[in-house]
């Protein structure tokens, strides 16, 4: 899994790449530092995969930000992610782009 | 190590000592009469083995059907009909029990007179004849339901009830034997009988018996079941043919004082009863694998099986050639012409315990495979037929000791002359184990240990295998996913222990995904389990979304079937 950041300003883009599972999940979590950013977008666009690791990090960014008054939106969600995220509920809670 | 290899060493102490228990039971009242009454109470007792061989043919035609169906439709999900071969198998053994003790009663003075013995150990036979009645009744009952009890995943009380039969029968028939002579030793024997049938049916009272009675079995059933247990139980069929030709044989050619030697031969050809607890221990996995139609998993099984049984077998075999006297020790023989001639017998004999362990695994394995005609035809050549035809000619050419060699060769010669027809008739491709050809390139099985990393990287194999299969990345996903949770659920609920798992997918009827572990006992399927963790929750929802999917409750292992 690669994690690759970009800030402009006040938002903050992460692009994740690879699988997201109970390995990798920790070294994701690792790079999800949001700072000051207010505006934070995490880019699924090429991850095919992720497990209830991932998504426990995604609840907990998205937790995070409404608790800082943020935005965070979940980017180029692949169908196999998106039907994990429809099977839990979550896609419901998730700001999806 | 593989899932199928740990599980089948974690069966085999067990039901080798089920096996051992077994023998010694079968061996008990011959060396408590050895011991107590002296050599004609030896073979006294060695006179009945045709008989204790028909008890456990009726024991076995009631059982072994039962326990390879009971397992075949629990391994394809159907608990209703697999309860129903129990209750027909249950029914069935208290009725062939009555019936034996029956005909037994009847016919035990024609029989015992056309031993043509010696009146001392005909007048012993007689009185342990007569008093083993009860016992002649009661076994198929226990022998069903401790199998039964093994089949169900309860090794452990199925061992309890081994230990309380042969320990009752020993502790009860040792002052019995002193106080009432050969009849004292046969009450021994049955109350043993009754203890272990007490024992056993606490099963019912655990928590995971799939044990349970159904009406749900109709007449052709019955004849399945004795098709598939005639296979299996053959050999004691053949074995009491054998018993009372032997006998005839022996008292006729080299009168009675022949007798206690052949009793010690038949001891240690007894021995190899032991080694069908390998095939019993391969039996929970090959027959769940077989009802999967996983030829992959039942050739991996099998073959870690064969090789236990060549090891088993050689071992024995070496033991024996190097220390006969153990066999001279058990059986009470002190008579120094005995002696010499036993010593030489066992040795003798002992040639034949490999070659009966291998013909022991393939006769239950080709009952596994339904291949019961192939599998009665392997038994009886290799103990009745192939002895039978050799004896004869070996005690004409070297007397009693011909005898022996003949019994000690007749299971290899036997068992090589069946490898070269089946060799013939199967094909190399299929030698031994007659599995259909093509099969395996729709399987595909992962073996792990239940470690986040392995897990992950299985989950992670799953989902490319299926995407070079041409498999949706849908659907491959939700694949690699569920085998990761499923797994990490799993490894959570056995913190502290290393578990193993192993999975298989099967692509030959769409995508079926199998699961299985040796952790906890618990229903993965069931998505209305109590959810205590994020992990949880998405496992109990993708239960939601996956509509077909099973759990196999069983005392041995957990089984999750999903078809995606």
């Amino acid at each position: 899994m690669e994690v690759k950041t970009k800030t402009e300003g006040s938002k903050l883009t992460i692009a994740v790449s690879g699988r997201v599972d109970t390995v990798t999940a920790p070294e994701l979590e690792a790079a999800l530092k949001f700072g000051d950013a207010t505006s934070v977008v995490i880019d699924l666009g090429n991850v095919p995969y992720m497990s209830s690791a991932g998504l426990r990090l995604l609840l907990s960014s998205h937790k995070t930000m409404l608790g800082k008054g943020g935005e965070l939106q979940i980017a180029n969600v692949q169908p196999s992610v998106k039907e994990v995220l429809a099977i839990t509920g979550f896609s419901d809670i998730f700001n999806l782009a | 190590m593989t899932f199928a290899t740990v599980k089948f060493r974690s069966f085999l102490p067990a039901a080798t000592f089920a096996m051992a228990a077994e023998f010694l039971m079968g061996l008990s009242d011959s060396v408590i009469c050895g011991q107590i009454l002296g050599e004609t109470g030896l073979a006294a007792v060695n006179l009945m083995q045709g008989v204790f061989e028909i008890v456990t043919f009726v024991g076995m035609m009631a059982t072994v059907g039962t326990s390879v169906l009971f397992a075949t439709e629990l391994g394809a999900l159907h608990v209703r009909r697999a309860r129903g071969y129990f209750t027909l198998g249950g029914l069935s053994s208290i009725v062939l029990g009555l019936m034996i003790a029956a005909v037994l009663a009847l016919v035990r003075t024609p029989v015992i007179a056309a031993f043509g013995a010696s009146p001392e150990v005909s007048a012993m036979t007689s009185s342990y004849w007569l008093y083993y009645l009860p016992a002649a009744a009661m076994q198929p009952v226990a022998f069903f339901l401790g199998t039964m009890c093994y089949t169900d995943g309860d090794a452990k009380l199925s061992f309890v009830s081994y230990i309380v039969q042969l320990g009752g029968n020993c502790l009860l028939s040792v002052p019995l034997t002193m106080a009432y002579g050969a009849a004292g030793c046969a009450i021994g024997t049955g109350l043993g009988a009754f203890l272990a049938i007490v024992v056993l049916l606490f099963h019912f009272r655990r928590k995971g018996c799939m044990l349970g009675f159904s009406r749900h079995f109709a007449a052709p059933d019955l004849l399945r079941m004795a098709r598939t247990s005639f296979g299996d139980a053959s050999k004691n069929m053949g074995k009491s043919i054998l018993m009372f030709a032997l006998n005839a044989y022996v008292i006729a050619q080299f009168g009675s004082q022949m007798l206690p030697v052949l009793a010690v031969v038949v001891m240690t050809i007894g021995i190899s009863e032991v080694f069908d607890g390998v095939a019993n221990a391969a039996q929970p996995l090959a027959s769940v694998y077989i009802g999967e139609r996983n030829t992959f998993l039942t050739k991996r099984v099998m073959r870690v099986a064969l090789v236990t049984a060549i090891v088993e077998g050689c071992g024995v075999m070496l033991l024996l050639l190097a220390f006969p006297d153990l066999m001279l020790l058990l059986a009470g023989v002190s008579d120094a012409a005995t002696v010499s001639e036993a010593r030489i017998a066992v040795r003798l004999v002992s040639v034949a315990l490999t070659g009966l362990a291998l013909v022991l695994l393939f006769n239950s394995y080709y009952v596994f495979i339904k291949r019961e005609v192939l599998s009665t035809v392997l038994t009886l050549a290799a103990v009745l037929v192939a002895p039978l035809a050799l004896f004869p000619i070996g005690g004409s050419i070297w007397g009693a000791r011909g005898v022996w060699l003949a019994l000690g060769l007749a299971p290899g010669i036997a068992i090589g002359l069946f490898a070269l027809c089946l060799l013939a008739y199967g094909g190399r491709s299929r030698f031994p184990f007659l599995l259909p050809v093509g099969r395996e390139d729709a399987l595909r099985v992962f073996d792990l240990e239940l470690e986040p990393v392995a897990i992950c990287a299985t989950s992670a194999a799953v989902a490319e295998h299926l995407a070079e299969n041409g498999v949706d990345a849908r659907r491959a996903s939700k694949a690699a996913l569920l085998v990761e949770e499923a797994l990490m659920v799993v490894r959570d609920r056995n913190a502290g222990r290393l578990i193993r798992a192993e999975v298989t997918i099967d692509l030959g009827d769409g995508l079926t995904l199998f699961i299985r572990d040796d952790g906890e006992i618990f229903d993965i399927t069931d998505a209305d389990a109590r959810v205590s963790s994020l992990r949880s929750y998405l496992v109990s929802n993708l239960m939601t979304a996956i509509p077909s999917r099973r759990n196999l409750t069983t005392t041995g292992f957990n089984r999750n079937v999903f078809k995606l």
